[in-house]
C-alpha cells in the first residue's frame, strides 16, 4: 500500500473521530445544562432521579454503556433499531456518548452555579430582572468563566474517549486502523495516529487558553 | 421557572422511554429483511473469505458467495466488520443478519456452536494450522507445551491453542489476522488460524518470515454460515445455496479464489 492509499483511509478514520467529537459536543453541552438543573431542583423527588441518573452513567464504564445502547434495543424489541438505519452503529455511540459526557458536565455545571454567591440574585432582583433574566444574563455569564477550566479537561478527554467506539465496530480511526492497516502488519501507522491526536489537542488547548485570557476580565 | 422546566423534564423522559417499548413487530426474519431489502452479514476482513483488493473494494469468495446469494433472493447484502467475538451479541440484537465468515460448523468452548446458531449447509472445507517463525524449532506436538499460543477469541483455533500449550498460557484477540501480527512481531511463539486464511497470508506479502507448521494437524472441520435460532432465514439461505451449487456458480467462484479443492461436492445432501 502507497502511503497516499494509508494517508486516506486513516483521514477516513479521523472523519468519523471529529464527526463523533464535535457532534457529541453539541448536543451534550446543553443536556448537561438541563441535567444540572434537574439534580439542582427544588422539588426534591425529581432532583433524586436526576442525581441517581448521573450516579448511574458515572459509576459504570462507558464502554458497557455503548454495549448496552446498541445491543439491549434488539433485544428487547425483537429487531434493532440501529440496523433498519444507515450510520446505525455511529448513532448508537453518538447516543452513549451524548448521554455519559452531559452527565459529566451537568455536575460541572452545578459546581460552577453553586459557586456563585447569593449577592448577584438579589442584585438582579433589586435592578427588577426577572428570575430567569437574572440566571442567563448574569449568573450564566460567570459561571461559564468559572467552569472553563474543568471543561477543558473534559473536552480533551472526550477526544481520547471516541476510541472506545470501536468495541461496537464504529469505523473511527482506531477501529479503521486495526481492520485494514494493522491486520496487513503495519505499525507506523499506530504513532501517525498519535501525532493527529496530539495536534488536535494541541489545537484545543489553545483554543481554551485565548478563551480564558478573553474571560478574565473584571478580575481583581 | 424552574420548578416548570424540571416537570417538563420529566414528562419528557418519560415520553421517551414509553416510545422505545412500542413499535414491536411479530415478524418473520426473513419478512423482516424482505421489507427492509437488505441483509447484514458480519464479518472480519482476511483473505481469501472477505478482504479488499488494491481498489479498496471488498471482494473474496464468502464476499461475492454473499452478494450470489442476495441476489438469488432478490435483496441486497449489506456487509459490517464486527468484532469476532461479539458475534452471538450481534446476531441476537438483530444487528446482523448471518454470521457468514469462514464460520466453522463446529464446537466452541466445549460447546457445540449449534446452540448457538442454525447452520446452514455447510459449503467449504477447512481445517487449522498452526503458524509459527520459520525456524522457530517447534516440530512435534509436546514441544509447544507451555509456549505462548495466540488465536482468535471464540474461535475452534483457540481450542487447539488451548490443547496444545496449556489454558494459561494463549492470549485471544478479536480477529485471527491480530494473532498473525503477535507471531510475525515475536510477541508469541504460535498462532493457531485457519487454513484458508494461512495459506493466502503466511510466508507472502507482509509476513514473509512465518510458516504453516506441520508438527500438528488438527481435524478437518467445514464452513458454513451461521443464522439466528429458529430463523427461517436458514432455509432461504439453503434454496440460494443449493442453486447456485446446481449451476455451477459456486465452483467458478472457488476457482476465482483458488478453493477448488475445498469446495464441498453435493452441497446439501
Amino acid at each position: 500500500m502507497t502511503f497516499s492509499q494509508i494517508n486516506q483511509i486513516l483521514f477516513e478514520g479521523f472523519g468519523v473521530t471529529c464527526e463523533l467529537f464535535f457532534l457529541t459536543l453539541v448536543f451534550a453541552l446543553p443536556l448537561g445544562l438541563l441535567i444540572s438543573f434537574g439534580s439542582m431542583a427544588k422539588l426534591r423527588p425529581i432532583a433524586w432521579v436526576f442525581r441517581t441518573i448521573v450516579w448511574i452513567i458515572r459509576g459504570t464504564p462507558l464502554m458497557l454503556q455503548l454495549f448496552v445502547i446498541f445491543y439491549v434495543p434488539g433485544f428487547l424489541l425483537g429487531r434493532s433499531p440501529f440496523a433498519e438505519i444507515d450510520n446505525g452503529r455511529f448513532i448508537a455511540a453518538l447516543i452513549a456518548f451524548v448521554i455519559n459526557y452531559a452527565c459529566y458536565f451537568s455536575e460541572i455545571y452545578r459546581g460552577g452555579i453553586e459557586s456563585i454567591p447569593k449577592g448577584q440574585y438579589e442584585a438582579g432582583a433589586v435592578l427588577g430582572l426577572t428570575k430567569t433574566q437574572t440566571f442567563f444574563h448574569i449568573v450564566l455569564m460567570q459561571v461559564v468563566k468559572r467552569i472553563l477550566a474543568p471543561m477543558s479537561n473534559e473536552v480533551i478527554t472526550l477526544v481520547k474517549d471516541t476510541s472506545l467506539a470501536r468495541v461496537i465496530a464504529v469505523a473511527e480511526i482506531f477501529f479503521i486502523n486495526e481492520m485494514s492497516l494493522l491486520s496487513k502488519g503495519l505499525i507506523w501507522p499506530l504513532f501517525y495516529i498519535g501525532v493527529f491526536f496530539l495536534l488536535f489537542v494541541g489545537v484545543l488547548t489553545v483554543l481554551f487558553n485565548y478563551l480564558e485570557r478573553k474571560l478574565s476580565y473584571y478580575k481583581v | 421557572m424552574k420548578r416548570i422546566l424540571s416537570v417538563l423534564l420529566a414528562v419528557m423522559m418519560l415520553a421517551c422511554t414509553l416510545f422505545a417499548f412500542t413499535s414491536c413487530g411479530e415478524e418473520s426474519d426473513w419478512e423482516k429483511i424482505e421489507e427492509r431489502g437488505y441483509f447484514y452479514c458480519g464479518i472480519t476482513v482476511y483473505e481469501p473469505m472477505n478482504y479488499y483488493d488494491e481498489e479498496g473494494n471488498l471482494v473474496g469468495f464468502d464476499t461475492e458467495f454473499a452478494q450470489a446469494v442476495a441476489e438469488k433472493l432478490g435483496v441486497e447484502v449489506k456487509f459490517t466488520t464486527i468484532s469476532w467475538p461479539n458475534k452471538y451479541m450481534e446476531l441476537n440484537s438483530g444487528a446482523i443478519d448471518a454470521i457468514w465468515n469462514g464460520f466453522t460448523y463446529g464446537d466452541e468452548d466445549g460447546v457445540s456452536r449449534t446452540e448457538y446458531v442454525d447452520f446452514t449447509y455447510s459449503y467449504l472445507e477447512n481445517r487449522q494450522v498452526i503458524v509459527t517463525a520459520k525456524n522457530s524449532g517447534l516440530t512435534e506436538k509436546a514441544s509447544f507445551a507451555g509456549k505462548k499460543g495466540v488465536a482468535e477469541g471464540g474461535s475452534s483455533g483457540q481450542a487447539v491453542a488451548e490443547e496444545l500449550a496449556g489454558e494459561d498460557k494463549v492470549t485471544t484477540f478479536t480477529s485471527q489476522v491480530d494473532a498473525l501480527r503477535e507471531v510475525a512481531s515475536g510477541t508469541a511463539d504460535f498462532a493457531v488460524i485457519d487454513y484458508q486464511m494461512a495459506r493466502a497470508m503466511v510466508g507472502v506479502g507482509d509476513y514473509p518470515n512465518l510458516e504453516i507448521n506441520g508438527a500438528y494437524s488438527p481435524d478437518s472441520e467445514v464452513y458454513a454460515i451461521g443464522c439466528r435460532k429458529g430463523s427461517d432465514f436458514t432455509a432461504k439461505i439453503n434454496e440460494a445455496i443449493k442453486a447456485l451449487a446446481e449451476d455451477g456458480t459456486l465452483a467458478t467462484l472457488a476457482e476465482k479464489y483458488g478453493l477448488e479443492n475445498d469446495l464441498i461436492e453435493n452441497i446439501g445432501e
